[in-house]
């Protein structure tokens, strides 16, 4: 595949804030090829939006951010004042959650997209609004000609994030990162406009981001997916990889934790228990050992080293799941009944 | 889509709740009304779980909300052993609410943020005049341990909670006046999945310990199929489905519901996933369609449906019902 089109090494993002610095993202490392999709997922707090917003220079100033970002062979974070303006939001853009916030209540949808068109490739008016209806007809808007004239209010939340794609595929962008973009939608729109960004991701030969919490969403859609957990990238796989076989057992818990349409009702859910660790000065030893159930004492000694066995997919722990090491240690925890860490183990559970 | 009718409707002292005809509208103008709902009629056995899925603007909250008399009803009867609530005002209906409570999708603004929690959770008996005295004390503790927040914590106020453990107050809070019937509205829609979790186990054993009887509302279907016994399909303040869990997922025969569970990002295996791309936009509730309300977006409709309103109907004599006037056959249908 020749070089990555993205490359993100050792990505660190911290915040000072009143109470000390939080750590939100914490060595990060991923690669995108082109035309590949990549699956961000976690829960609220992980990291996973302050990844994107870097990658988009978007956070405030006060951030602070180590690492590197090569974009195309080019590293990001070093980019020429004067070429800034004209990257961010031409090669690379952004899709939010919330069509109705990221787009202006008191513009017509047209002029938005028209502006994006005006003011990064200099076009004339008539040209970027000729452009637009196109941009509008391509992400499958009925009678766009009428639609560029309408105000976002006057759409549903379905089209409104269908005008919001319109306008990050204004400057046929290489890296598309979507964040979240289908989580104020309900389902059948929710599929309509994943249908859609798959095939203008074929179609345009494009890469992207899908940023979810929605862990059948990142299966259905992605070809390799990146489970975060407390600022860190704790599994990367493909796609069927990391869903029949993970090795994380945050991301095997996180598999068992959601109820699933195949089984039967009243089924028993397995909750992870706890909650995720302050991010403010965070302990040295794995995030997750407090509410793991393979933690063994080493677990509380340092963070985990990242595995890399060179089979395609990377994980950061020391007992993974689906592995001998792991059922070991699970099988001692039980017999304990609980773990190092004070996790109380109820019932027993086949392997995981 | 969208039926009207009584079929569903099963007789039988089991019974706990029994909406008929709800009929519920908005004004928005001298001309204009909402049709929020538009004729509705299910029942609840006791100790049942009913789940109620749609997708946004179909009704369902309206439909808790009516129950409850946080709505307005336009027409119709909500008989809850055998009272009808529409009818009740003022001391009667204030009598009744206790045995009726709701747990709302939003855990931390449905908390007074200035409150103690466990006052927030004994304000129920206070109002009850059972506020003090250590009996309620013991049972305000027992409530807090079922639902797994630490009494010690209960002078602490609600931002110091996550998101999790505030619905879990929401579902003490509920439970304080001992109620028959508990309607949960998209109890956890704003949680992470791992919380998620959590929080429906905790309704499953509040089901089974106190003894409720629970009107589920999601538009999560997997979520529904958890943790109901019987589910409703609602489209645009209509019943399209009605059914037990296992029949509506195994063998949904309304095309809407089908649509649904192919739309799901694993769609179900007894739909084939080309049945989830339907076309258009919800219509207006202001304006619904005529016949039945689904066919600006049916693949089946043919004249009828814009003519004719079906009738939700039991499905060969089953007590799965359908409100079609082409339900899918399912011997036709793929993987069934």
């Amino acid at each position: 595949m020749g070089q990555p089109l993205l490359s993100v090494r050792d990505l660190q993002v911290r915040f000072p804030t009143t109470r000390g610095l939080v750590q939100a993202v914490n060595g990060v490392d991923f690669d995108i090829e082109r035309g590949a999709m990549l699956g961000v997922v976690g829960e609220s707090g992980c990291g996973k939006s302050v990844t994107a917003k870097t990658l988009m220079n978007l956070l405030p100033r006060t951030a602070e951010v180590s690492g590197e970002i090569t974009f195309d062979g080019e590293d990001v974070r070093a980019i020429a004042r004067s070429r800034r303006k004209h990257f961010w939001g031409v090669k690379m853009t952004m899709v939010f959650q919330d069509p109705m916030t990221s787009l202006n209540p008191v513009k017509r949808c047209g002029e938005q997209i028209a502006e994006t068109l005006r003011y990064h490739l200099n076009m004339g008016h008539d040209e970027a609004m000729a452009r637009a209806v196109d941009l509008l007809e391509q992400v499958g808007i009925p009678e766009p000609a009428r639609r560029v004239r309408q105000f976002p209010h006057e759409l549903s939340g379905g089209l409104r994030q269908r005008v919001v794609i319109a306008m990050a595929l204004a400057c046929e962008p290489e890296l598309l990162i979507a964040d979240e973009p289908t989580t104020a939608v309900d389902v059948t729109v929710q599929k309509r406009l994943l249908d859609l960004l798959d095939e203008l991701r074929r179609d345009r030969g494009m890469s992207m981001i899908l940023i979810t919490h929605d862990l059948g969403v990142a299966r259905g859609r992605c070809d390799e997916v990146a489970v975060m957990y407390a600022g860190r990238l704790v599994e990367r796989a493909a796609t069927e990889v990391l869903f029949s076989d993970a090795r994380h057992p945050y991301t095997s818990a996180l598999l068992r934790t959601i109820p699933r349409i195949d089984q039967p009702s009243h089924t028993r859910l397995e909750p992870i228990e706890g909650r995720p660790p302050e991010l403010i000065r965070p302990a040295d030893q794995c995030a997750f050992a407090p509410r793991c159930r393979h933690a063994q004492a080493d677990c509380l000694d340092g963070i985990p080293a990242v595995v890399d066995n060179a089979d395609g997919r990377i994980f950061a722990c020391r007992y993974p799941a689906n592995t001998e090491d792991g059922r070991r240690s699970y099988l001692a925890n039980e017999a304990a009944g609980r773990t190092v860490t004070g996790l109380e183990i109820a019932q027993p559970k086949e392997t995981n | 889509m969208a039926g009207s009718g009584h079929a569903a409707l099963r007789s039988g002292d089991r019974t706990l709740l029994s909406v008929r005809d709800l009929v519920v509208e908005f004004p928005i103008s001298r001309r204009e009304r909402v049709h929020a709902v538009s004729g509705v009629s299910f029942d609840v056995a006791e100790g049942e779980t009913l789940g109620i899925v749609g997708e946004s603007g179909c009704g369902k909250s309206t439909v808790a909300r009516a129950i409850v008399q946080l709505n307005k009803i336009t027409s119709g009867v909500v008989e809850y052993s055998g009272t009808d609530l529409a009818q009740l005002d003022g001391e009667a209906l204030r009598k009744v609410r206790p045995e009726l409570q709701m747990i709302f999708q939003d855990p931390i603004s449905s908390l007074n943020p200035r409150r103690r929690i466990r006052d927030v959770i004994t304000e129920g008996l206070s109002i009850w005049n059972e506020g003090s005295g250590s009996w309620t004390q013991e049972r305000i503790d027992e409530l807090m341990n079922a639902v797994g927040i630490d009494p010690k914590f209960g002078d602490r106020r609600p931002h110091q909670f996550s998101g999790g453990q505030c619905q879990r107050i929401g579902i003490a809070r509920a439970l304080a006046l001992d109620p028959k019937v508990l309607i949960c509205d998209e109890p956890v829609s704003a949680l992470d999945v791992s919380v998620q979790a959590q929080v429906l186990n905790i309704i499953e054993d509040m089901k089974a310990r106190y003894g409720l009887t629970i009107l589920f509302i999601s538009h999560d279907l997997s979520v529904v199929k958890n943790v109901s016994d019987r589910i409703i399909v609602m489209y645009l303040g209509k019943v399209c489905e009605i059914g037990s869990a296992e029949e509506i997922y195994a063998r949904p025969r309304h095309p809407y519901t089908r649509a649904l569970l192919a739309s799901i990002p694993e769609p179900a295996e007894t739909v084939d996933p080309s049945e989830g791309n339907i076309i258009g936009e919800l219509p207006s509730p202001m304006n619904p369609p005529t016949g039945c309300r689904f066919n600006t977006r049916c693949p089946h409709a043919t004249d009828i449906c814009f003519t004719e309103e079906p009738l939700v109907a039991a499905v060969d004599g089953s007590d799965h019902f359908v409100a079609c006037h082409h339900p899918v056959e399912i011997a036709v249908s793929v993987g069934a």
